[in-house]
């Protein structure tokens, strides 16, 4: 019995497989098991190529996995388009529709032996039994059922309860047709059995959601009541959340006329006394750096989420990538720190959201969380999250002491000075972009200028000793070591694992804070490292470059870095550690020879 | 608003110095203001007043009120976010003609249609002042300037008809050649419940125009309610505003008669009628349990 | 500008205390005008527009004490709002770097303009106290130039250079 399998799926928009996607991580998650979806489409609206990885697990799952288990192509033409999105292996069950009149033998995937390959008239099977070609992404489903033993029955449910409102007729035609795709299952065995083992965790509630809505729930959770922006693929669902569910808790969304005005309500909204944030992807973010500038200066609590896709400019606006990362350090004019958070999954999309209110709160400035499309817009089964284990910060605000005489930016032990907002009496001041005063009157003088910008950088020094914003995993004391974050450091961690098994000595770092760059904490984790990668995906290998610019790192720490769009495989990470390793070992060996 | 007594002009003064150059008509500006705000009688610490950048934009910082000198062209998009945040202050917004018109131009129709309660506040004077001299959105076609050597080749905005075209529900204007009716024009832009312009003709006395200038402008001002204008007619208010440049019409163009219910009092309505269905915020992740 | 006075029907009282306003805007333009002379390093104007403001503040004392004399505490109906820009000077009439010379003419004007109010609103004034009273402070304006006159006269004469000529650009922010 398997623990784990991973599904790729490919058709035209029509052929609603995302939909089979969705349909099937909520089957396996009704029947106990670990589950991660992640979806890739053509830029077409309506009808484009359109894609989705399912893995499913007895155990919690790091990332959306490698190679696929099972392939299926409802046409080929759609699925070649998602190249190394889908990749076929050895290892792989290709299921491919039978109308395409592609032979079993010369199915079109160059230099790889499939385990096994499989036509089927799903399109047939659709149209007969359901009257309509559309039940195929059903089919498909009832495929899944009889070969790999998920969702025999839960599927089914989902699709009843889903359907419940369009008639029993359409129930039914679901079912003959989820029937009979688990019936030619039946009747045409795998050649080897690919059942995955019953989960351990069977009957215990767990919740599905992807990056974008668990990043409104934690900001709702955080005490977010505002929240401003502008339709931005793949951020908008972040919004749309809010539009939900924010009234509920006495806030506000406001959909602005452009991204400048939605940070713009939004630092309003923070000067006003309340938390605030807004959302973006990378052209949205550079709209927003100006006003980023504003709020660093003023002192005002902000979180800024950018979910990364591949650019710059339009760029891949369905796809992922890390590139934002420079932007997102450096957007500011000016001598500016900027807390930069990242998240690595949807399950920690909960924790990382929170810290960035937290730290926005606190130091009273823009945070930017760097999500990315993956994990936006990847769907996770995860356990329930025990919510009360997270602290909730707010500014501080002023005692009554504070307001006599008050200074809003006086100078303090720790930089950081009450804030006060409209509406409390005493505690009138004058923001502004403009160099201040502690009083907040405007100055031109070079002294207060060189003792603000001291205020405003030094107060983040606590920030890069929270240990708890860093993951080492591995053993400690391993010479080869990995640094990956965002939606790469699920693949590392497989990788980790993978390679453990295998015998190396090796461990990974995975940053929650990127920047303000906590030397200390890298230093401590090179200091027994003698080879080791910074593992991303930028073309311009621009964590690598960060570090570079912080830290003096050793030698033999390199960069493996590539564009979005290209997903890293675990198996080629554990390959590349080994090439680290053997590496090592001549270096050792050229050591050990007589010196000339 | 709980409008009191209390407070006099005065009490609106803090004790920053202007920048502006002596002459400046933001001096009688300020001043109308101070004197608005003393007869609604709110409170300075129940007052955000929020603006961009230009010699202008220094005003939040004379006054009591919470300031908020931002950045360019920026004003509206951060009162909005101020007054949503808390309906229950009272919002002002200034800035000058190329903060407002040129450079945050696209936020006004935004404002308007959206109907939040906060008052906007331009002092027009047909150029940029704090950068020394260029030609700024409502300058007159053919004005010279040193970005414009040999004469400008372009319309001026008409703001006037600008935000009269988008359908604000209170357009007015004003100038330091009458300082009790400005003050009287932005009290009454104050109480209006909705978004509220008023554009005030305020010379630079550095690089202004010599018809510019307060005497000049004497020359042409005329009384709304003198001209026994009807602050209900729309189009008799467009046709007027037609006018902005050639005269200077004084008072209320356009206030709607009936206003409509604003964007903050629209949020409360909606924040009361769903706050019931609210899951305690600690089992928020409730809402993703697939059962 | 629209009539914000009905003089024909305007008490003795309210005459008073329009008269006080009036000391009182013209003192507070003064007092704004020092204070824009000395941020704009301009101190002979701002000294000068501070000895207008004391002596606008003086004469407002003591119709102020005419008033509570005859009155008493009887509240006053006159606002601030009826009244703009009778004895203060124009706005515009402060200038960066201004001279003596052309500090002490923005007086002589304002004092001329206040001359001229009265002087427009005497006709319609009823009452025979008002019209007394009016009379006596159209008057008193004409002292008023003269005392600026004088004042005028004791500097040193004209050159014809404009204050201009010798300052700085505007620098730009």
């Amino acid at each position: 019995m398997r623990k784990d399998l991973v599904f790729g799926m490919a058709g035209s928009g029509g052929d609603g497989i995302v939909s089979a996607g969705d349909s099937l991580l909520q089957a396996a998650a009704a029947e106990g098991y670990h589950g991660v979806m992640t979806k890739s489409f053509g830029s077409q609206i309506r009808g484009g190529e359109s894609s989705c990885r399912v893995r499913i697990s007895t155990t919690p799952i790091l990332n959306p996995g490698g190679n696929l288990d099972v392939a299926v192509a409802l046409n080929w033409e759609d699925f070649l388009k998602f190249g190394a999105e889908l990749p076929v292996a050895g290892t792989t069950v290709v299921i491919y529709e039978a109308a395409t009149g592609i032979k079993e033998t010369e199915i079109p995937l160059v230099g790889v032996t499939p385990l096994q390959v499989i036509a089927v008239p799903i399109a047939a099977m659709a149209k007969e039994t359901a009257g309509t070609e559309r039940a195929k992404n059903t089919v498909v489903l009832g495929l899944i059922a009889g070969w790999f033993g998920i969702g025999a029955v839960a599927v089914m449910k989902g699709i009843r309860k889903k359907l419940a409102k369009k008639g029993e007729e359409l129930v039914e035609a679901n079912q003959r047709a989820f029937d009979a795709g688990r019936a030619f299952a039946m009747e045409h065995p795998l050649k080897a059995s690919m059942n995955v083992a019953a989960s351990e965790t069977k009957g215990q509630v767990k919740l599905i959601t992807d990056g974008n809505d668990m990043c409104g729930a934690a900001a709702i959770f955080a005490g977010c009541q505002f929240f401003g922006g502008y339709p931005i693929t793949p951020s908008t669902e972040i919004m749309q959340f809010f539009t939900d569910h924010v009234w509920k808790y006495g806030g506000a969304v406001l959909q602005a006329e452009d991204e400048i005005a939605g940070i713009g309500a939004a630092v309003g909204a923070s000067f006003a006394g309340k938390k605030a944030m807004t959302a973006t992807s990378g052209p949205g973010l550079s709209l927003k750096s100006e006003m980023m500038g504003l709020a660093t200066i003023a002192e005002l609590p902000l979180v800024i989420v950018d979910v990364q896709r591949g650019g710059p400019s339009t760029g891949l606006p369905t796809k992922t990538e890390q590139s934002d990362l420079f932007a997102a350090a450096f957007s500011a004019h000016g001598d500016v720190i900027r807390p930069v958070l990242a998240p690595t999954s949807v399950a920690d999309t909960f924790r990382i959201t929170i810290e960035a209110f937290n730290i926005a709160e606190h130091y009273q400035t823009p945070v930017i969380v760097l999500s990315d499309q993956e994990i936006a817009s990847r769907k996770e089964t995860l356990d329930p999250i025990d919510t009360s284990q997270f602290k909730i910060i707010d500014r501080l605000r002023p005692a009554a002491a504070d307001l006599v005489d008050y200074k809003r930016f006086k100078q303090t032990e720790n930089h950081i000075s009450p804030i006060s907002h409209p509406g409390m009496l005493g505690g009138t001041y004058l923001a502004s972009g403009i160099e201040h005063v502690e009083s907040g009157a405007p100055t031109n003088s070079g002294n207060v200028h060189q003792r603000m910008n001291d205020k405003r950088t030094k107060k983040f020094d606590p920030l890069k000793d929270r240990k708890d914003l860093f993951e080492v995993t591995g053993n400690p004391d391993a010479p080869i070591a990995m640094v990956a974050w965002g939606s790469v450091a699920g693949v590392c961690r497989e990788a980790l694992a993978m390679a453990q098994a295998e015998g190396l000595n090796v461990k990974l770092l995975v940053p929650y804070l990127l920047y303000p760059v906590a030397e200390n904490v890298y230093n401590d984790y090179f200091a027994s490292v003698q080879k080791g990668l910074v593992i991303e995906q930028t073309h311009l290998a621009q964590t690598f470059k960060l570090l570079r610019m912080h830290l003096d790192l050793p030698k033999g720490v390199t960069s493996l870095a590539r564009s979005g769009a290209n997903p890293f495989l675990p198996g080629e990470i554990v390959a590349a550690l080994h090439r680290l390793l053997s590496e090592l070992q001549r270096s050792h060996e050229g050591n050990l020879q007589p010196q000339e | 608003m709980s409008a009191t007594c209390e407070f006099q002009a005065k009490d609106y003064k803090s004790d920053l110095k202007p920048i502006w150059c002596p002459g400046c008509g933001d001096f009688s500006v300020v001043q109308g203001i101070y004197r608005a705000l003393a007869a609604i009688g709110r409170p300075p610490h129940e007052i955000a007043f929020v603006s961009g950048i230009g010699c202008s934009s220094r005003i939040p910082g004379y006054t009591t009120a919470y300031g908020f000198n931002s950045v360019h062209g920026r004003s509206l998009p951060i009162a909005q976010g101020i007054k949503l945040a808390n309906p229950d202050l009272l919002v002002l917004a200034a800035g000058g003609d190329g903060d407002g018109f040129s450079i945050g131009g696209g936020h006004i129709a935004h404002l308007i249609r959206r109907n939040i309660d906060i008052t906007y506040i331009v002092m027009d004077n047909q150029i940029y002042g704090l950068t020394k001299g260029q030609l700024s959105p409502t300058s007159q076609k053919g004005r010279v300037t040193c970005t414009s050597r040999y004469g400008s080749m372009e319309n001026p905005v008409n703001p006037l008809l600008y935000v009269l075209a988008y359908g604000a529900g209170f357009v007015a204007q004003a100038s330091p050649t009458d300082l009790a009716g400005m003050a009287a024009t932005i009290e009454e832009a104050i109480r209006y419940p909705g978004f509220a312009f008023v554009n005030i003709q305020s010379p630079c006395v550095t690089y202004g125009e010599e018809a510019q200038q307060i005497k000049g402008l004497k020359a042409i001002s005329e009384s709304l309610k003198e001209l026994g204008h009807n602050p209900e007619d729309r189009l008799a208010a467009m046709d007027l505003a037609q006018h902005y440049g050639e005269k200077l019409h004084l008072g209320v163009f356009y206030k709607n008669p009936e206003p409509q219910p604003t964007y903050d009092a629209l949020v409360r309505e909606r924040q009361a009628l769903l706050s019931k269905d609210a899951l305690p915020k600690e089992r928020i992740l409730d809402l993703f349990i697939k059962k | 500008m629209a009539p914000r006075i009905d003089f024909a029907s305007l008490s003795l009282m309210d005459a008073l205390d329009l008269a006080v306003l009036i000391e009182e805007e013209a003192q507070e333009r003064y007092e704004e005008f020092a204070a824009q002379m000395e941020q704009h390093r301009t101190p002979e104007a701002a000294a000068f527009f501070r000895l207008m403001a004391i002596n606008e503040a003086k004469h407002g004392r003591e119709l102020a004490a005419r008033r509570s004399q005859l009155f008493g505490g009887v509240p006053a109906t006159a606002t601030r709002a009826m009244i703009f820009d009778v004895e203060a000077p124009d706005y515009d009439e402060a200038r960066a770097f201004m001279s003596p010379r052309r500090a002490m003419k923005a007086a002589l004007a304002s004092e001329a303009k206040a001359h001229a109010f009265f002087v427009a609103a005497l006709p319609a004034i009823q009452n025979p106290e008002v019209r007394a009273l009016f009379e006596e402070l159209r008057d008193e304006e004409v002292y008023h130039q003269e005392l600026v006159k004088t004042e005028l006269a004791k500097l040193p004469p004209d050159s014809g250079l404009s204050d201009e000529d010798f300052v700085d650009e505007p620098t730009a922010q």
